[in-house]
């Protein structure tokens, strides 16, 4: 929008400039070799390392979903009066880790934080293996899988429908539409990333696997006009999704009537947390990841800063919100909500609400000071701690409220068996086996992305445009 | 209501409602119920069990069901759906009246069948047995009740564990050869009149049997009879009869017109007979709804916690030995104020106990309110208490004029069959030719000395009709499938005497042979058809002497449709017990020592769910939760918290869901059993409970390896008290199911409780007790919502709003609703495993609390000192009371269930009530 102008203006000084994303002034073909090569070329035997106790995790968990389908649910520790147990804690946690693909992938390019760039494809398969993960569980928890489709509003002769007005059916619509939403959007983005991985294919396979997948791109102005409107659009559809999934999961809890759990404040604060799960396991994903994929010139230091940043912010809401429940169970003045929170914070569970408490209020409070986001090893060590403690959040939620509730006559304990905790223990095997295949078969980064951020890529940079400079 | 009521809190003061939590709040019980919560997920040791048992279940429903091609209508006819088969719709249940036999009386009962097949059993509410227990405001309302047992009887029909075949030694034989062997037998035996042959029978009121019985004396007058039931109900009959030189008595309490009771360890709640008729007249008693209605008062004296000790107003725990003394004293004690001439001198029965000046203090009382209403109040015993308790009883309730208001003789057949131990005896002998077993296990259940295993191989020949093949079973030579009540043609007197039909709703399952058939075959009569044995008997009761005719049909058809005849009711007798006899009676009583430490005391009692053990393979009742344990599927050993305490035990749960309890040896005269123990609040000190009907060597896939054998202590002079009992304790622990193990009510006000003058004071104190809660934001909302529905007033206009209610004050948490409501609604049993992962799958359940009633006062708080912690504990736990409330679907308006559940299981039906898919 530049109006030609014969004034002369000084270069803006050095503390103003922006900080390149892009470090040590890469050009753009390292971009492209140094992502691609991750998955080109022998297997690393890191990978191996971390592959081969993944798939046998993963498959522990299928054995334990033969297991639970063969012989009942029954394996499972739920029973009167904790009926849910493990199963939705665990759901409602990979949920919650899904949150951060989204938000980084759509919200934030929304609002064109450039950033985002360099993280949001990790970030992305993140969300759809966590969702993969989450998915598991209400699915096998109806016993008889078999039926599960009778979740979906199908027509049938009996003229029987869902109940539309139970949170567990939007449960599954909002899953199912984020799922595919994230996958979709995740494809749309993989397109440009797949041909450059075509284009330096060296097999016939792989040829013929890109350029299936790449869809016949060639990079042209109209599929760049094209691609660029329908990335746009999805982003559009995601970013309410963000806010709805886990809203709608905590309608599961704030729709029914316990103590604990029916309380207005459920659907922002899950959301909260969800985006500081999810933020937790970017951070615990991608520390590693850049070191031993040398990224650290594309994931640079102010992307893990910025990330703690988010995380702080979250975590501090979270926190809030925690004090919130405490403060409107003495407001409300309802003996039950009190008996249950001080149940919570002193009964038989107080060690996981302390647990909780520790892991998602005060350690994150850490992120305030520069010298600790710059800290890996910390920034790395308290992302786990994150996570460990948004399980205990849904522990908490989940038995506290349950196992005492009005009547005393029905107050019980609840213990996982071993068929629960080496379901959850399997979900692990699933993610990373699929994580590592992600990073093992398609870039990692998103290398159009990345480059049309790096100075080279403005036109008006010095180095930008056709003006000089060599592609 | 029960003793020391708390003070009824007035609405503009503290609206807490604090009896309850008492006990809760010592630091000491937290600890203990923190300990004691039930259950466990962590070991599944055997996950498929849940599906072994829906898979028995449905064993049980397919032989109810698609598993039974055809019809097995019974072939005699059942008057209401022959006379109208133009009336018979596909589906729709038909209700018949028939009645379950008992020990010398009979439940009557209608019962449901569907398409041909008995689903479910309810009272018969026309039957005289009910009549006079209906209030008038509510005879529009017919109900018979039931008890647990007779609503479960209807799954032991369907047992797929159950005998199903005559068997020789073991080996199958085909029907037809074993009815010949009855004929051949029935030949021989008339060729030495009977003689060496031995029959050995249940108790029975039946007068078919009872004629049959009388023709076979008359052909072959060498057999002999002998009866044996291992808990025999009679005692109170048998009492009243010793107090006449020739006449036989029946004695029937009829609590309805009772306004002071007085139970001398009698458990008229859950185990003495005809319960279900007693606890209805009591609870009659109970109902009141407005503040001019009165209500009955009962004093119980026990040794156990039973439920009619929780239902008690006033309830005094004396070792179950040395309840005679208590009855010797109230007997002095009512003669004193009665005046007049002496009946008898009690004094030298309880001259040698020492009565504590509480117990002095509470029969003096009771003695006082029993006198004052004469005529109009009842002292009962129960079986466990000796012959002399209820003798002295009988003449309380002489004393105080209530025979013929609330205590009634009737004049009864005189039992003329023999012991166990004199039949013992001549096997033993080698007298017996051939032993005739019909129904009972003895071989299981007989006084352990005499070794009636052994002495059954020393006859040449056991000739069995048994409906399991049991411990029985294998020392019987021949063994013949019996057929259950339901199959069978039968009648029985009730307690009053009247004629009741037992008719059945199906041909027999497995060619079972019915009792009196039997009977016939092996007496070699004619008919033997049962149907026509009955017949003939109906005729020889009601029209003696006169030929068939149409009135005689009529009323045959009356009686079948009906299920009884009326006016067949005994004549009550006004006692005058001869003199000679009360003294001969009272002689020579010698009074126990009490129970200590060191010589404790077993008590045996019939268990409120397998009975004496013929119920050991029924599933829902394995499964019942003991009314006052809660505890499913087995036995354990019950004692008092001081006992415990002086035997160095302990119920630990260690692992805080997983409840173990020690296991304890106990030894009485060289005869040792092994059980988990229990700690039971309000038992009698030094005193072990011991329930029979577990341990069983040969049950079905649904007994096999419940609980211990408490019969392998039980000896003919013990049979229900054992005194001298030493407890080893072991190392071993066991592994409890129990249902509900939270003991206290934590201070919320789920129960409300008030006496009759604070109830009259304020009706509704109830609602006085509400919790403490704002509402929110009343001033601007009428209904006290934030954010009113307008949908609300759409659903406003529904045509009807039902409304379930239960009369607490009239519940005694006798748990037959949550059989009825199993076998109603065909509701799957899961097994001791799945119950200790509290998956008991009960629609109904019935919580239970206990309060101590002790004064209490917060500030003052006696724990702090380490000694009155430990102190007040004991005695909370040493007398307290016991509060029920059945849980179940509320039904509610706007159900919160309906809106949640994603399936639609639970949805609102057109007529506004809640059901479940």
């Amino acid at each position: 929008m530049a109006e030609q102008t014969n004034l002369k203006l000084a270069p803006p000084p050095r503390s103003l400039e922006r900080i390149p994303l892009v470090q040590n002034n890469r050009s753009i073909g390292w971009i492209s070799d140094q992502i691609a090569q991750i998955a080109e070329g022998k297997t690393p035997m890191w990978w191996w390392l971390a592959f081969i106790p993944s798939i046998l995790l993963a498959t522990m968990l299928f054995v334990m979903l033969a297991y639970l389908v063969s012989t009942g649910v029954g394996v499972w520790g739920p029973g009167h009066p904790v009926m849910w147990g493990w199963a939705i804690i665990n759901f409602v946690w990979w949920i919650g880790i899904g949150h951060a693909g989204t938000l980084i992938s759509a919200i934030l390019f929304l609002l064109r934080q450039k950033w985002r760039t360099a993280v949001n494809r990790a970030a992305e398969a993140m969300t759809i293996f966590a969702v993969m993960c989450a998915g598991i569980f209400p699915v096998v928890h109806i016993g008889r899988v078999w039926f599960g489709y009778w979740l979906f509003p199908l027509p049938n002769s009996n003229s029987i429908w869902p109940q539309f007005r139970s949170p567990l059916m939007w449960d599954v619509f909002a899953v199912s539409t984020y799922f595919t939403v994230s996958a979709l959007f995740w494809y749309i983005g993989l397109v440009p990333d797949l041909a450059v991985m075509r284009d330096r294919a060296k097999t016939k396979i792989r040829k013929f696997a890109y350029g299936l997948f790449s869809l016949g791109w060639t990079g042209s102005n109209r599929h760049w006009s094209n691609y660029e409107k329908a990335y746009l659009i999805l982003a559009g559809l995601s970013t309410p999704l963000v806010l709805s999934v886990h809203s709608i999961v905590s309608l599961d809890f704030a729709v029914s009537q316990l103590p604990g759990w029916h309380t207005t404040i459920f659907p922002p604060y899950f959301v909260a947390g969800a985006v500081f799960s999810g933020f937790g396991m970017v951070l615990t994903l991608l520390i590693p990841l850049r070191t031993i994929c040398k990224l650290e010139d594309v994931i640079t230091m102010r992307h893990i800063d910025l990330m703690c940043k988010v995380t702080l912010a979250t975590g501090s809401i979270v926190g809030y919100a925690y004090g919130m429940e405490f403060f409107i169970a003495w407001y409300g003045g309802n003996p039950f909500e009190r008996t249950i929170f001080m149940n919570r914070a002193f009964g038989t569970f107080w060690w996981g609400y302390w647990t909780m408490i520790a892991c998602n209020v005060v350690f994150p409070q850490l992120f305030w000071i520069k010298k600790f986001r710059h800290n890996l090893l910390l920034v790395w060590i308290l992302s786990i701690f994150v996570n460990i403690g948004m399980w205990f959040e849904r522990f908490e939620i989940v038995v506290t409220s349950l196992y005492r509730d009005f009547i005393p006559a029905n107050w019980g304990y609840f213990r996982p068996t071993w068929v629960d905790i080496a379901t959850y223990m399997g979900t692990f095997g699933l993610f990373f086996t699929l994580f590592l295949l992600f990073l093992r078969f398609l870039p990692v980064i998103a290398i159009s992305e990345v480059k049309g951020v790096t100075p080279q890529a403005d036109p008006h940079h010095p180095l930008g445009g056709a003006k000089g400079g060599h592609h | 209501m029960k003793t020391i009521p708390p003070v009824c809190p007035e609405p503009e003061g503290q609206k807490y409602w604090r009896s309850i939590d008492q006990l809760a709040e010592t630091p000491e019980f937290q600890a203990m119920v923190e300990r004691e919560f039930p259950q466990g997920a962590s070991e599944l040791r055997d996950p498929v069990t849940r599906r072994n048992f829906v898979k028995l279940m449905s064993a049980s429903a397919l032989l109810a069901g698609v598993g039974l091609t055809g019809c097995r209508r019974p072939e005699e006819k059942i008057l209401p759906f022959s006379k109208q088969p133009q009336g018979y719709t596909h589906g729709v249940p038909e209700y018949f009246a028939s009645a379950r036999p008992t020990r010398g009386s009979a439940v009557p009962v209608l019962v449901k069948s569907s398409d041909g097949r008995p689903t479910k059993i309810e009272g018969n509410a026309d039957h005289p047995a009910y009549q006079s227990n209906e209030a008038p405001e509510h005879a529009g309302f017919k109900h018979g009740g039931t008890d647990t047992f007779t609503q479960a009887s209807v799954l032991n029909l369907y047992d797929p564990d159950r005998a199903m075949r005559f068997a020789k030694e073991g080996k199958d034989v085909q029907r037809e050869v074993a009815l010949d062997y009855l004929a051949e037998f029935a030949k021989k035996a008339s060729q030495n009149e009977g003689d060496g042959i031995y029959f050995l029978m249940e108790q029975s009121s039946s007068p078919s049997r009872l004629r049959l019985q009388k023709i076979i004396a008359e052909k072959y007058k060498q057999v002999r009879w002998f009866s044996y039931e291992p808990v025999d109900l009679s005692v109170a009959d048998e009492a009243a009869s010793s107090l006449f030189y020739r006449d036989s008595y029946k004695v029937e309490y009829h609590l309805e017109q009772a306004e002071r009771i007085l139970s001398l360890d009698c458990d008229f709640i859950g185990s003495e007979q005809e319960s279900f008729r007693l606890m209805r007249g009591f609870s009659k008693g109970r109902r009141i709804e407005k503040a001019e209605d009165n209500m009955n008062r009962l004093y119980v004296v026990e040794g156990l916690f039973t439920l009619t000790g929780a239902a008690a107003d006033h309830r005094l725990g004396v070792a179950t030995s040395q309840i005679i003394a208590v009855a010797a004293r109230v007997a002095t004690e009512v003669q004193r104020a009665v005046g007049g001439k002496q009946i008898a001198d009690f004094t030298e029965i309880h001259r040698s106990y020492k009565f504590t000046e509480k117990e002095e203090k509470w029969i003096a009382e009771c003695v006082k309110d029993l006198v004052q209403h004469g005529k109009k109040c009842v002292v009962c015993a129960g079986y466990r208490q000796p012959q002399v308790v209820h003798v002295m009883s009988h003449l309380i309730n002489q004393m105080l004029g209530n025979f013929g208001s609330t205590v009634m003789l009737y004049s009864a057949p005189k039992q003329e069959e023999g012991t166990l131990q004199k039949l013992a005896q001549r096997l033993h002998d080698g007298r017996v030719d051939t032993l005739v077993i019909i129904g009972g296990n003895p071989v299981y259940n007989a006084p352990v000395e005499l070794d009636f295993a052994n002495a059954c191989k020393k006859a040449k020949n056991v000739i069995r009709l048994g409906y399991y093949e049991d411990e029985t079973a294998t020392v019987s030579t021949w063994h013949f499938p019996m057929a259950h009540y339901l199959e069978s043609w039968g009648d029985v007197r009730t307690g009053d005497g009247t004629l009741t039909a037992v008719q059945p709703l199906i041909e027999p399952l497995f060619n079972g042979v019915r009792e009196l058939e039997f009977l016939a075959r092996i007496g070699g009569l004619t008919p033997t058809s049962a149907y026509e044995i009955v017949r003939e008997t109906f005729h020889e009761q009601i029209f003696p002497g006169k030929a068939k005719d149409t009135a005689s049909e009529e009323m045959w058809k009356r009686f079948l449709h009906d299920g009884f005849i009326n006016g067949t009711a005994g004549r009550s007798a006004a006692p005058e017990f001869e003199k000679e006899k009360i003294s001969q009676a009272l002689s020579k009583i010698v009074l126990d020592l009490p129970p200590t430490a060191n010589a404790l005391e077993v008590v045996f009692h019939r268990d409120s769910k397998v009975d004496d053990g013929r119920y050991n393979n029924n599933g829902w009742l394995q499964e019942l939760p003991d009314p006052i344990t809660k505890l499913t599927w087995e036995n354990v050993i019950l004692m008092s918290y001081k006992t415990a305490k002086a035997l160095g035990l302990k119920v630990e749960n260690k692992e805080n869901n997983n409840l173990q309890v020690p296991v304890i040896k106990v030894q009485v005269d060289g005869r040792e059993i092994e059980g988990p123990i229990w700690i039971q609040p309000g038992m009698a000190d030094f005193t072990l409970g011991l329930a029979l009907g577990y341990g069983r060597t040969r049950s079905g896939r649904i007994g096999k390896g419940t609980g211990y054998n408490a019969y392998l202590l039980r000896t003919t002079h013990g049979i229900y008290i054992a005194s001298g009992a030493k407890v080893l304790k072991t190392d071993a622990m066991h592994p409890l199911a129990t249902t509900q193990d939270h003991w206290a009510m934590e201070g919320r006000p789920i129960i409300r409780e008030a006496n009759l003058e604070q109830f009259r004071k304020k009706p509704d104190f109830a609602k006085a007790m509400q919790m403490e809660e704002p509402s929110l934001m009343p001033h601007e909302n009428p209904d006290g919502r934030m954010y009113p529905n307008p949908l609300d007033k759409a659903n406003d206009v529904a045509v009807h709003a039902w409304g379930m209610s239960i009369d607490l004050s009239n519940c005694v948490g006798c748990s037959a609703c949550m059989v009825a409501c199993q076998s109603e609604n065909n509701i799957p049993i899961v097994g001791k495993d799945q119950v200790r992962n509290n998956r008991e799958m009960h629609w109904i359940r019935i919580d239970r609390y206990f309060t101590s009633g002790l004064p209490w006062k917060k500030d003052s708080a006696p724990w702090n000192a380490d000694k009155d912690r430990e102190a007040l504990l004991e005695a909370n736990m040493a007398d307290p009371q016991m509060i029920t409330q059945p849980m179940l679907c509320q039904h509610c308006e706007k159900a919160p269930c309906e809106s949640v559940c994603p399936v639609n299981a639970t949805v609102h039906d057109q007529e506004g009530l809640n059901v479940m898919v």
